[in-house]
């Protein structure tokens, strides 16, 4: 069977590194943080979200941070996810190879955006 | 309730994904139909889902288990280890899917095991019927050799008096007239009905004892040169027979290595069909020895024949009047008309006031074209052709008709029909059917045409070849192979039954 691969890195990957980057969350914390950060643009379901955490766990880019209670969404104990070094070593990366794409582009005139 | 939706669709995963994160899975859901309520939001909450199962299910079975990977990385140490990699029993409904689908490839293989005769049926019919007739014992064996062999020059000049029973007859003089109901698949004209009679066990000692004869290059080579001799003589189209000529040779290195003789005479059989598309072409092996020369008939022969048609009433076995005043005929073979022309007159003039007619020819073995057409002129007010694969039109290939104080040429016609329906009896309701002249009630007919003319070849080869065609006025097929459909599906045994309420039915809608 062959591994998943996180090389080229998934934009759900991705966003999961970069929703995880301010603090610990848990599934539906990171599916929110997601939300919020792409203006609502990529709403995560279980199945990606979970499959993604799997995958971004086995490459040890996260971890988890044990279990603890949400005050806001119940009693309800939920797993929380951390960012390893590793993996804000690979967002950083990531991040630097998208704006490298973004220059080529306002070079050759497709993109006019203002920053970065 | 949306909840346990959405459990039953987390079943989709793989058991290790539901494991670990099947109930965080719910807990997102939860927490996310709680926070968009209203029907939009929920639209769009199911929405997202639904892609998202489609999305990752797929994916989560392409790519690997954990414990799979896991098994991979560790090291390798001197000592076997075991891992299992599914901890989860088989579900109940997976069990029963693999019992269902193995019961099914176990019926199928059994069909397919009590078929065989349906897949040789179209390439070999011919090669079956000369096991049929070699399966005798020896002592007769040689008789019947030649009446099979002199069946074709029968079938192909059905004008001449002599015929292939007369021969298997005059070999069996004992034999009582065979009834037997013959296997389905099995070609069968007059003579084979003969070779029924013999015991089983002489049977398989001749199989037994002919199997030892194989073949080597040079019989292979010459049976191929002389097959394609006659082809070239003899086939009424020269340029099929180039094709197939040409089909012989290409594949000349096919044939080394054949050493079973029925296997390489349906090869050849093949070879030719595949540029003829003619059903009456064929290679024919025979297990025992073929007589150098048909024999020719012996006064005494012929006077046999005679005397038995003339004790059976010329196969004319019953001849009735129905209630409802319905006609019904049952006859057994179609008898050569010089000898039996008068019992056919008396019975048709017996039956000359019935409002309807039946004509049984289930057990119907078959017989001379001739008769066909002196019956069947009874059916109509105005001469028809009927048309016959063996042989080019002759005068009698048109019917008499009208025929001098007949009253049946308007009434409605059934005919009984079987898988023992052979031959002659095809021709009849081939043309009648083509006609739409009769209703045809019970089984499709046995499908023997055996329009070709015998070729001797050697010892154990021979070849059937059509020396001409003559123009199907009706479709492009005759009967060989295929044999006659009836219009009204029953068993042979209830056929009577079904055509006599099919009669008073319609006369009553008279």
């Amino acid at each position: 069977m062959p591994k998943r691969k996180l090389d080229p890195l998934p934009s759900a990957a991705f966003q999961i590194l970069l929703a995880l980057a301010d603090e610990d969350l848990h599934g539906y914390g990171i599916m929110r943080q997601v939300a919020e950060q792409t203006c609502n643009r990529m709403r995560l379901g279980p199945g990606t979200l979970y499959s993604s955490i799997q995958s971004l766990l086995a490459e040890k880019l996260i971890e988890e941070v044990g279990l603890g209670e949400d005050e806001k969404l119940g009693q309800e104990r939920r797993r929380y996810y951390r960012l390893t070094s590793a993996g804000r070593k690979l967002a950083r990366s990531e991040a630097e190879r998208l704006a490298d794409l973004l220059r080529v582009a306002r070079v050759k005139k497709i993109f006019r955006g203002e920053y970065v | 309730m949306s909840d346990k939706v959405y459990s039953w669709l987390l079943r989709l995963y793989p058991s290790h994904f539901r494991e670990a994160y099947g109930e965080e899975a719910r807990q997102l859901f939860r927490d996310r139909a709680r926070a968009e309520k209203g029907f939009l939001p929920a639209v769009r909450l199911w929405l997202d889902l639904l892609v998202d199962l489609a999305i990752s299910v797929p994916r989560e079975y392409r790519y690997g288990q954990p414990q799979v990977q896991a098994a991979t990385r560790q090291p390798v140490e001197a000592s076997p280890s075991f891992h299992v990699l599914e901890v989860e029993p088989p579900r109940f409904g997976a069990l029963f899917l693999g019992a269902l689908f193995s019961l099914v490839a176990l019926y199928g293989i059994s069909v397919l095991f009590s078929h065989p005769g349906e897949y040789r049926r179209d390439g070999a019919s011919f090669p079956q019927r000369q096991t049929q007739v070699d399966a005798r014992p020896s002592p007769s064996g040689p008789a019947v050799s030649h009446a099979a062999t002199t069946a074709y020059k029968r079938m192909a000049a059905s004008g001449q008096p002599v015929d292939a029973r007369l021969r298997a007859d005059a070999s069996n003089p004992s034999d009582s007239q065979s009834k037997a109901p013959l296997p389905v698949g099995q070609t069968s004209s007059p003579q084979e009905q003969v070779s029924q009679l013999m015991p089983q066990s002489a049977s398989r000692s001749m199989n037994r004892l002919a199997e030892e004869v194989k073949l080597d290059a040079a019989e292979r080579q010459l049976v191929l040169n002389t097959v394609i001799k006659n082809l070239k003589e003899h086939y009424f189209d020269p340029e099929v027979a180039r094709k197939a000529t040409n089909e012989l040779r290409g594949h000349q290195h096919d044939y080394d290595g054949v050493i079973e003789g029925g296997t390489f005479a349906r090869l050849l059989t093949g070879l030719i069909r595949e540029v003829s598309h003619d059903r009456h072409l064929e290679v024919v092996y025979s297990q025992s020895r073929l007589p150098a020369q048909p024999p020719t008939p012996t006064p005494e022969a012929l006077a046999r024949y005679q005397q038995r048609l003339q004790q059976e009433n010329c196969t004319f076995e019953k001849v009735a009047i129905l209630p409802h005043n319905v006609g019904y005929l049952k006859l057994n073979s179609f008898p050569e008309p010089s000898i039996c022309r008068q019992t056919a007159m008396a019975a048709m003039a017996a039956l000359n006031q019935a409002k309807a007619i039946i004509f049984d020819l289930r057990d119907n073995g078959g017989g001379f074209a001739p008769m066909v057409s002196f019956l069947a002129a009874y059916l109509f007010d105005h001469p028809e052709y009927l048309y016959d694969p063996r042989v080019s039109p002759t005068q009698q290939s048109w019917t008499r008709s009208p025929v001098p104080g007949n009253q049946l040429a308007d009434k409605p016609v059934y005919v009984l029909t079987s898988t023992s329906t052979v031959s002659a009896a095809e021709q009849f309701c081939y043309d009648l059917k083509m006609l739409k002249r009769a209703t045809f009630v019970g089984e499709r007919t046995r499908g023997s045409a055996h329009a070709g003319i015998w070729y001797r070849i050697d010892d154990h080869f021979g070849m059937g070849i059509p020396e001409t065609r003559p123009v199907n006025p009706f479709s492009k097929t005759d009967w060989e192979g295929t044999g006659v459909e009836p219009d009204v599906k029953v068993k042979a045994a209830d056929a009577l039954v079904t055509a006599e309420k099919l009669a008073e039915r319609k006369m009553l809608r008279r």
